[in-house]
């Protein structure tokens, strides 16, 4: 196998200073932008599963001179702080200092926010406060416990097929520890009962569900895109594992590429 | 410059060409001082990748172990593959096909080599888990630099590529879940082991015998390896499920009696030892073991932070031990 890099662009990693952590980010930068983009990845577990097709998403885009920072939320992955004590507040806040920070870079050039499951949740908050030219939301849930239950779903079921009918908890027993105030370890994050209540509150802003709406609503582009199977692992399908984790999504990113360049109103022959 | 915070550095891999991005967790006693060059046994510790994640591992338990190992003293890397993680490489769709075959041992050898000087270490010890502990094998056997081996349940056989139906997917679930799935499920299994008992000790068909053979070269070289094994469904102890071959005998057939081979079993956790108690466990046995291998200089010993050590099983107690049998 040849290890030459598809392309020659610049991938800067770095740490963004928030309270009490730094963010990992890494920025693709371009010479000349026409766009910069701003990806929200998907939350703690779905982070591991979505890093491949997440990367070369990005590196699509700043191959086409669209400029491209990805940041690891709060105590994940890359970046400091302890999972445990985070809430949807904090990572939505995080959020905002990121896309001020991306803003001020180059203010006269357009900005996309775009999300991924919980990720679009908190994309499209940032956006409902004026940030960002236009919102691509893929999977969004209404709310962000609906993005926990799905995972602890996922998770319970490669779990019962490990363990004997006697060792094994359902979904359900689950959802009653942390209702009860205990926390539950799901793939390696300890999810705080904290956590879980926020996620009921944590929801869509208003009108988000409808992109045709939204966009009325908020006088910039919206799109949301629910995820099929084929695009798995960035869409939940069953176990990961089976193989899905590395494919061409080459079609899924150009359907959306299409739709950034008429959003964000890039002049032809720019990119 | 480097990019840096606290303990942790970013860092580029540029060599031959093929650029990997890691993160490199400075030990406690350098964290508030430039990093010291000089030589005083100075033995990294590098994670490479399980199958398709990034370097942060199931859960991030890879960081979590690189920071606990670089508490003790350790200088610990975390380090993405090519077309893994962060770093770039044409995309490979066959990946697991390409892990299997020992396709990143090369790179992953030329890396490890290129990690030392640029660090100044005098040896690397490799810490794979499930596919990762292929590529560990394959690099400890091409490399001169690597100094010991780290597997966290890794397998030994080819698994069979074939797309499975939704029907035989619904079949297994069934069997794993009621009862009279999980009587014919035994039966299945003992004829299993029947066929595999005429077999002999000879490991089956769809063994991956290069594997083995890098095994058996790199025991040979007397590099100290431990293997940890997760508890599995239907596999208690280290012992694999009845109708399996017991690939880890096997392993211990292969090793002479000079080598330094341990096998531990970590209980109540899972293959990705990504749980408090998996991750606990790994922590602790691999920091007594690491510090039984490779010795810290005494100033450096005192300042790391103070844990519960572990006795870890050897190969010459395995016998005796029946508890990881």
């Amino acid at each position: 196998m040849q290890y030459q890099l598809e392309s020659d662009l610049s991938e800067q990693a770095d740490y963004f200073e928030v309270p009490g952590a730094h963010l990992y980010t890494v920025l693709h930068a371009v010479a000349d932008p026409v766009a910069r983009v701003l990806l929200v990845g998907p939350f703690a577990s779905e982070r591991q599963n979505s890093y491949g097709p997440w990367v070369r998403w990005a590196r699509y885009l700043a191959d086409r001179q669209i400029e491209v920072l990805r940041y690891d939320y709060r105590g994940i992955g890359e970046s400091t702080g302890v999972f445990e004590e985070m809430t949807f507040t904090d990572w939505h806040e995080d959020l905002r200092l990121l896309s001020n920070w991306l803003n001020d870079r180059s203010p006269n050039l357009p900005i996309l926010l775009h999300g991924l499951e919980v990720g679009a949740l908190l994309a499209a908050k940032v956006f409902e406060s004026g940030n960002g030219d236009a919102l691509l939301m893929w999977s969004p849930t209404p709310t962000a416990n609906v993005a926990l239950r799905s995972t602890l779903l996922r998770w319970v079921g490669l779990e019962q097929l490990l363990r004997y009918s006697e060792e094994r908890k359902t979904a359900g027993d689950y959802i009653r520890k942390l209702e009860g105030g205990s926390p539950v370890e799901v793939e390696g994050y300890q999810w705080s009962p904290k956590l879980w209540r926020e996620s009921f509150d944590f929801e869509l802003p208003p009108g988000m569900d409808d992109e045709k709406l939204a966009t009325l609503k908020y006088e910039r582009p919206v799109k949301i895109s629910i995820l099929s199977a084929d695009a798995a692992p960035l869409a939940k399908k069953g176990i990961v594992g089976g193989g899905d984790e590395i494919k061409d999504l080459s079609w899924l990113y150009s359907d959306n590429y299409d739709w950034i360049n008429g959003a964000l109103a890039i002049p032809a022959g720019r990119t | 410059m480097p990019v840096a915070i606290g303990s942790r550095e970013l860092f580029t891999l540029d060599g031959q060409g093929v650029l990997l991005e890691g993160t490199y967790h400075r030990p406690r006693n350098l964290m508030n001082c430039a990093p010291v060059r000089g030589k005083s046994g100075r033995v990294g510790v590098l994670f490479v990748n399980t199958l398709f994640l990034p370097r942060t591992g199931t859960g991030d338990a890879a960081v979590y172990w690189a920071e606990s190992f670089a508490d003790r003293g350790y200088h610990a890397f975390r380090m993405d593959l090519p077309g893994l993680g962060d770093s770039d490489a044409p995309l490979n769709t066959a990946l697991l096909d390409f892990i299997n075959a020992g396709g990143y041992g090369a790179i992953a050898s030329a890396k490890v080599k290129e990690l030392a000087a640029r660090f100044d270490l005098d040896g690397v010890v490799i810490v794979g888990q499930c596919a990762g502990g292929i590529t560990a094998l394959h690099a400890a056997a091409a490399s001169e630099t690597c100094k010991g081996v780290v597997l966290l349940d890794p397998y030994f056989f080819l698994p069979q590529q074939l797309k499975k139906s939704k029907a035989w997917k619904r079949l297994v679930r069934w069997a794993a879940s009621s009862a009279v799935g999980g009587a014919l499920s035994k039966t299945y299994d003992r004829m299993k082991d029947i066929q595999l008992s005429l077999r002999g000790k000879r490991p089956p068909g769809n063994a991956n015998f290069a594997l083995l053979r890098r095994w058996s070269e790199v025991a040979a070289k007397g590099l100290p390896v431990i293997l940890f094994k997760a508890p599995g469904r239907k596999s208690p102890g280290t012992k694999p499920r009845v109708g399996e071959f017991d690939y880890i005998q096997h392993l211990l057939n292969l090793s002479d009696r000079k080598n330094q081979v341990e096998i531990q079993l970590i209980e109540s956790t899972d293959h990705s030892f990504a749980n408090r108690a998996g991750r606990s466990a790994i922590r602790d046995h691999v920091q007594h073991w690491l510090e039984v291998h490779f010795p810290l200089p005494r100033s450096i010993e005192s300042i790391a932070v103070t844990s519960e050590v572990v006795v870890t099983v050897n190969e010459m107690d395995y016998g005796n031990h029946a508890e990881c049998l």
